[in-house]
Formats: structure tokens, C-alpha cells, sequence
């Protein structure tokens, strides 16, 4: 069989495994590359060794297939990952509105410019343009992460204080839901301290490292707010017609590929983050452009930070796709480029149709079963999950993070803070005083 | 202009200091956070400090239980008539009505200056996300309307709407000829959006810069707070409500030159986008031995012009035989209820 099958065969199947796995609540992509990976690196020097042709369309398929069909879960079940957590406030208002088919497609529309932006307008021009930036940027990295952090805790709105004369009592009330996302912010990145550093995770699932503090922070805090205050789903319609244009989209892609360039290019920059200043920065006041441009942000983060390991003169490693994929293969010319770019075409075309049916069949199940009942399982599948890959160590870090997590929804303060898990120790590690902290912690 | 376009500026104000450049290489970031910290800080003084200290003439606070327009409107015909007879500065605070957890109960107030009277309704029921929940977008189909006892005189001709989080403040000034000047959010843009309190605090961390690391550390931080501080109090002289440039010297706001409003998006993504260039062009200027060689002029046309262009085009085509219409804003009304939608 020629390898122009073969990558073709192993696309499709990448795409549909994984989204497949996408409806799975909790359940992130890199978690079964992880494990994917372990197979193939104790396949090496057997007769069943599996070729680079295979492996690197298949997972650059999966992240792609992941990417777009995630949003179903995030949305029509309410367990968004952190990249998809903007998608899910105005997402669940439609779901809420009786158009989750719609929020749901919508976003997939996004995916999909997404996919032609990166390979028609972003593709080309990277190998010439991506190299210079790298060139001036690189000792920089540093800076791009505090000034996030100080925007990201600066800019929060203070909930309280809405009420009652003026006076300490009334800055009080407003401070509670700022300080408690300071809070939010400092504990994870403490929590991110120590994981970082000394993770009790066992080391044969180093991939898994972070994962069971990610569910902890983001997804199960949404599911526990789902058992305790879900509302009866009202009964969904599935339109014909999305109500979209041309200029819709074009708008999407502006601040969608904003958000997810940003997100890609710099380290520890995720998703949520990139989607949160790019919100910021294109200030658009269409819903629509909204949860669509989110779509655009999500794909450009996961697929464009995998791109980035390929683009001839640049070899730049980032997101945990690509970090995977480092340790079976180093990309050398362009022909893995072309490779990777047409692997992710037909992929976003597969994973694109696959939206459709694999949306209304979640729809079908939510309806039929009591919402409340819909998210236990979810949140059951979730902690299995972790408990599966992870062991009871793994249970134990995403209480910890659940802990931290339920501070926002407690205190209606900034989810995004739970980033600091990374953004901090990170930040600090690349300012050249992480080791510092960690002596104070008694942790090096 | 938004938080995100001032922080983004602040920024690149920062970066035009080759001692941030040379401390970042050697991995001190204090200059580019002082210099986005200092690019938002006005507005974080005003809304996260200043206006919970901000005291009151008349509250106007309606009963969630039972939501009256009749007596809002009492209320705000009885504080006109206080500035009118007591000829003095009058400030009103319209309290928000949450109703739970994720509700609120929104409703508007309108100034008919033809027919001295002002009009008050109350609206549907919104969520956090300001959406309307089904079935409660005529509850209260009441339009309650009180007389006024002189024209109130507003800048803009939007109603005043009341919703989530906190309700704004508004305030009646006399004017020579009787009637009103209404200012909206009366402690926004006053004292902190002025190039002296820039400067003052600039002199404030500077001094604490010179006692802990000497005297060129003392005017680098000063140099930059009082740039980036000021670039805020400039960029929102672009906009139609102004600021207090020279705040103790000048006492009431300079109007903005009307360029643009606060909330729309193009000036504000340009403001971000232009930022990010004139940072990348300093960086690139602090490369020791740079192996790719380009111009500035070579940078904003890969990096502004051609793809504006080719955007403007591509929007031009698809709008083609389109009214397109942009929701327009106010200034203060885009910076309170965008922000406050924001989070």
C-alpha cells in the first residue's frame, strides 16, 4: 500500500476514535495519546514497530477530531476542559433556549474556518514569518506570561458591593469575590508548585502528570454545579439553518485566530486564556461571533501549537500533542509539513460531518434521561477516569484541585484563575526564581 | 478605549524604554508589568476602589418583591427638584434588583425633556449573561411616568438601564440657565484620569525605586509609570466623555474629541494590534546580532496594512448589498455595562 493511503487511512481513523472519545465527558486527548505513545514506544524494535506515516497523521487526526467535537460535551453535558470554558456560559444559554444544536454547531463552524485559516492563510506564510518572530522573541517568553497574569488578575470585575451607603462595609462586599479569586489564583498555583515539581503521580504516567488536577479545577466544579442547580432541559429544536454569513465568519476568524494564535505560540498560554484576550482584545457584541470565534480560538490552539513542530526553519515544541510526538519523532523537512497540513485538512472535513449526527445523538440521550442524572454520570465516568489512569494519588490531586476549583463558583469570581496552576510556577521558573520559591516550600 | 486596549498600550509605552528591553533579556519583567499595570490603573481606581466610597444624595433602591416604576420615578423627579430648589450638586444611585442567584430584574429610565417628565419601566428578567429570560419580557407592561421640575440635559440619547451587578450613579449639576446637566457615573474619569496623578505616582514608586536600587532605577520607573499612566488619560481624550487632564489645576472633565466610543471594535482592536507591533519592533531592535533584517515601515505593512486590507476587502465583498449596522454605544455606558458583562 502507498503511504499516500496509509496516512490517509490512519487520518480517518485518528478522527473518528477520537471523536468518538470526545463525547466522553472529563476525558482530554492527550490522556489516550499519552497512552498511545507508551504503546508505540514498546512497539519499537518488534515486527508490529509502527511507522512515523501512521503515527503522525493519526495524531494529528485525533487532536483535531478532539478539538472540534469536544464542544459537544462541554456545552450539552456542561464538563468543559479549560480551553472550551468560554464556550460553555453562552453555550448552555442556548442549551437553556432550546437551541444547543445550534451554540453546539455553531462552534464546529468556527473549528472549521479554523482549519482553513490555518492551512490556507497561515500554513504558507509560517515557514518565511514564524522563524523571525521566534528570533526576536525567544528570550521574551517570560515578560508575555506576567503581563498575562497581572491582566488577567487585575481586570476582574468585583461582583459585590452592589448595595448600601458608601463605606469599608460596601468595598468589603465587593473585595470578597476579587480577593477570593486572588486566592483561586495563588492556591493553584501552589497546588502547581508542587505538582510541577515533586508530583506524587507515578512516573510511568508522566504524560498524565497535570490531568487530574485539570479535571479537578474545571470540569468537576461545572458537573457539581449541574447536580446541585440543573433546571429541566427544555425540549430542543435542531434548525436547518444556522443563521450565519460570510461576515459572521470572517469576524469569527479575526478574533477566534487572535485568541488560539496567541495561545499556540506562547508557552503556557492556554486556550482559555488565548479566548479571554482575544474576547478582550476584538471587543465584538455578537453572540454568534462570540461562541463561533471561540470554535476558531479552540482549533488554532490545539492543531496550530501541533503545526508548530513542523514548519520548516521553526521546529517549535509546543502543547502537549506536540511535546508527545517529540519524544517518537523529529520532524525534518517539508514533506512532513505537507504531510501534517493534509492529515488536518481531511481530518477537519471528517470530523466536521461527523458533528452533526454525533450532536443530535447526545441531544437524543440528554433529553431522554433527567439532566441531573446525565451529569452523575458524567461526573462518575470523570472520576473513573482518573481513578483509571492515574491511581488513588491521581483521586486525591483532583480533590485537591475540586477544592480550589469550587472557590470560584462559590464566590462568582473568575474561573480562569485556576490557571495559575500553571502560569504561576511556570512564570517564575522562567524569570529565574522558581527555585527559590520551591526551597521555601521545602519541595527542592 | 477598553481595559485590554489600555493594558496593551501601557505595555508598548514600556517597551519604548530600552532599560525594560535589557531587563527583560536578563529576565527582570518589573518594567512591562508596571508599564500594562499602570496602562489600566485609572480605571481600576475608579471602578474597584473610588466608586464604593463614592457617597450618595438619594438612593433609588425598588422592592424585588414588588417592583414599582411609580415610585422609581418619584424618586428621580423628587432628586431633580432637590438640585433645582437647593441649587447644588445632586448625586443618585440607581440600585440594581436581583431577584437570585443568576437573576436580575432590569428596567430603564427615560428622560422626556418635551414633556418635563421622565419615564420608567421596568423590563424582562436577565440572566448574569444580560439575556432575557422567556416569559418575562412583559410582566410589567406599566410605563410609570413622573414630572420633572426643569429639563435634564444628557449628553447621549440612550435610557438609562439598570441590571445586573451593581446600578449606576448619576449626577444633576445646575447649569446658568436652569436646567441640568446630567453627568453619567459622575466618579468615573474624575480625579484619577489625570496626567498629574500619573505623575504624582510615578514620584511615589520612584522614590521607593531610588531607596531600594538608586537614582536610574528611580527615574526608569518614574519615566515609565508616568508614560504608561498617562498614555490611558490620552487615549480616552479620544472618545467622547474625556477625563480630568489636569486634575488638582482643572476641575471638570475636558469632552473627548469624539473620534470614537469606547466599546466599539475597531479602534480598540487596532489599539492592541498597533501595541503589539510597536512592542515586537522594540524587541527586535534589542536583538544583539539579528540574523533576519527588516524595517519598520517593511513591518506594518506585513503586519497592518496588508492584511487590513486584504480584511477590508474580503468584509466589503461579503456584505455586498448589505445594511450593515453597528450597534453604537456610549463611552461610559460601553466601559460600565461591557465591563461589568466581561467579569
Amino acid at each position: 500500500m502507498s503511504v499516500f493511503w496509509i496516512a490517509l487511512f490512519a487520518t480517518l481513523a485518528g478522527t473518528v476514535i477520537a471523536s468518538l472519545l470526545a463525547c466522553l465527558p472529563g476525558l482530554h486527548i492527550y490522556n489516550v495519546m499519552g497512552a498511545l505513545v507508551l504503546a508505540i514506544i514498546a512497539l519499537v524494535d518488534t515486527q508490529w514497530a509502527i511507522a512515523p506515516e501512521i503515527y503522525l497523521p493519526m495524531m494529528a487526526a485525533m487532536i483535531v477530531g478532539w478539538s472540534m467535537v469536544n464542544t459537544i460535551p462541554a456545552v450539552l453535558l456542561g464538563t468543559p476542559d479549560e480551553s472550551a470554558m468560554f464556550t460553555v456560559l453562552p453555550g448552555q444559554k442556548y442549551l437553556m433556549d432550546g437551541r444547543g444544536f445550534e451554540g453546539t454547531m455553531i462552534t464546529a463552524v468556527g473549528g472549521l474556518a479554523g482549519a482553513f485559516f490555518l492551512i490556507l492563510v497561515v500554513a504558507p506564510f509560517a515557514p518565511r514569518y514564524l522563524p523571525v518572530s521566534q528570533e526576536v522573541l525567544k528570550g521574551h517568553m517570560h515578560w508575555v506570561l506576567w503581563i498575562i497574569i497581572t491582566f488577567m488578575l487585575m481586570s476582574e470585575w468585583p461582583k459585590g458591593g452592589n448595595r448600601g451607603p458608601a463605606g469599608w462595609a460596601k468595598f468589603y462586599d465587593a473585595w470578597k469575590t476579587l480577593l477570593a479569586g486572588l486566592a483561586t489564583f495563588f492556591l493553584a498555583g501552589l497546588l502547581g508548585f508542587i505538582i510541577l515539581t515533586r508530583s506524587p503521580v507515578s512516573h510511568e504516567v508522566a504524560f498524565q502528570n497535570i490531568m487530574p488536577a485539570f479535571v479537578g479545577l474545571f470540569a468537576i466544579p461545572w458537573c457539581l454545579l449541574n447536580i446541585i442547580s440543573a433546571a429541566d432541559m427544555p425540549k430542543q429544536t435542531v434548525t436547518k439553518s444556522l443563521a450565519v454569513n460570510g461576515d459572521i465568519i470572517l469576524r469569527s476568524v479575526w478574533s477566534g485566530s487572535l485568541g488560539g494564535g496567541l495561545a499556540a505560540y506562547f508557552p503556557i498560554v492556554t486556550g482559555g486564556v488565548g479566548g479571554m484576550l482575544a474576547g478582550h482584545a476584538t471587543a465584538q457584541r455578537d453572540e454568534r461571533i462570540f461562541i463561533m470565534g471561540q470554535g476558531v480560538s479552540k482549533f488554532i490552539y490545539f492543531v496550530g501549537s501541533f503545526i508548530l513542530m513542523f514548519v520548516p526553519g521553526l521546529h517549535l515544541t509546543r502543547g502537549g500533542g506536540a511535546w508527545m510526538a517529540k519524544t517518537l519523532y523529529t520532524p525534518s523537512g517539508i514533506s512532513d509539513y505537507y504531510l501534517i497540513l493534509g492529515s488536518i485538512a481531511v481530518a477537519s472535513a471528517v470530523a466536521y460531518l461527523l458533528m452533526e449526527p454525533l450532536t443530535k445523538l447526545t441531544l437524543k440521550f440528554i433529553s431522554r434521561y433527567n439532566y441531573r442524572h446525565v451529569s452523575s454520570v458524567a461526573l462518575a465516568i470523570i472520576i473513573l477516569m482518573v481513578w483509571g489512569i492515574t491511581g488513588w494519588i491521581g483521586v486525591f490531586i483532583m480533590a485537591v484541585g475540586t477544592g480550589i476549583g469550587l472557590l470560584p463558583v462559590l464566590f462568582g469570581s473568575r474561573r480562569l484563575n485556576c490557571l495559575g496552576i500553571l502560569l504561576f510556577p511556570i512564570a517564575c521558573n522562567m524569570s529565574g526564581f522558581g527555585e527559590t520559591i520551591t526551597g521555601w516550600l521545602g519541595l527542592t | 478605549m477598553k481595559g485590554f486596549s489600555h493594558f496593551m498600550s501601557g505595555v508598548a509605552v514600556a517597551s519604548f524604554g530600552p532599560w525594560a528591553i535589557e531587563a527583560a533579556q536578563q529576565g527582570n519583567p518589573i518594567f512591562f508589568i508596571l508599564g500594562g499595570a499602570c496602562g489600566i490603573l485609572p480605571d481600576t481606581i475608579d471602578f474597584k476602589f473610588y466608586r464604593f466610597f463614592y457617597e450618595h444624595d438619594v438612593y433609588i433602591t425598588p422592592d424585588p418583591l414588588n417592583p414599582d416604576p411609580q415610585y422609581v420615578a418619584n424618586e428621580f423627579a423628587r432628586a431633580v427638584a432637590l438640585a433645582v430648589d437647593e441649587k447644588r450638586y445632586v448625586r443618585v444611585k440607581l440600585v440594581s434588583v436581583r431577584l437570585g442567584a443568576d437573576f436580575w430584574q432590569q428596567y430603564s429610565v427615560k428622560i422626556d425633556n418635551e414633556k418635563l417628565e421622565v419615564q420608567v419601566k421596568f423590563g424582562p428578567v436577565v440572566n448574569t449573561g444580560q439575556v432575557p429570560v422567556k416569559g418575562t419580557e412583559n410582566r410589567y407592561p406599566t410605563v410609570a411616568t413622573a414630572k420633572l421640575k426643569a429639563k435634564v440635559i444628557q449628553t447621549y440619547d440612550a435610557a438609562l438601564k439598570v441590571d445586573i451587578f451593581d446600578g449606576p450613579t448619576i449626577g444633576f449639576k445646575p447649569m446658568d440657565n436652569g436646567d441640568l446637566d446630567l453627568e453619567f457615573l459622575p466618579w468615573h474619569r474624575e480625579w484619577s484620569h489625570s496626567l498629574t496623578v500619573g505623575a504624582i505616582l510615578g514620584v511615589l514608586l520612584g522614590a521607593v525605586a531610588w531607596w531600594a536600587s538608586g537614582w536610574t532605577m528611580a527615574w526608569q520607573v518614574f519615566v515609565t509609570i508616568a508614560a504608561c499612566y498617562g498614555v490611558h488619560v490620552v487615549e480616552d481624550q479620544l472618545g467622547h466623555m474625556g477625563s480630568n487632564i489636569f486634575y488638582p489645576l482643572t476641575k471638570n472633565r475636558t469632552p473627548g474629541l469624539h473620534w470614537m466610543h469606547s466599546g466599539d471594535g475597531l479602534p480598540n482592536f487596532l489599539a492592541v494590534w498597533i501595541s503589539c507591533l510597536f512592542i515586537f519592533w522594540n524587541l527586535y531592535r534589542g536583538v544583539p546580532k539579528p540574523t533576519y533584517h527588516f524595517s519598520f515601515i517593511h513591518l506594518m505593512m506585513v503586519g497592518l496594512v496588508i492584511p487590513g486590507l486584504i480584511f477590508w476587502g474580503l468584509r466589503k465583498l461579503l456584505t455586498l448589498g448589505q445594511n450593515v449596522q453597528m450597534k453604537k454605544g456610549d463611552d461610559a455606558d460601553d466601559e460600565w455595562n461591557e465591563s461589568k458583562a466581561a467579569g
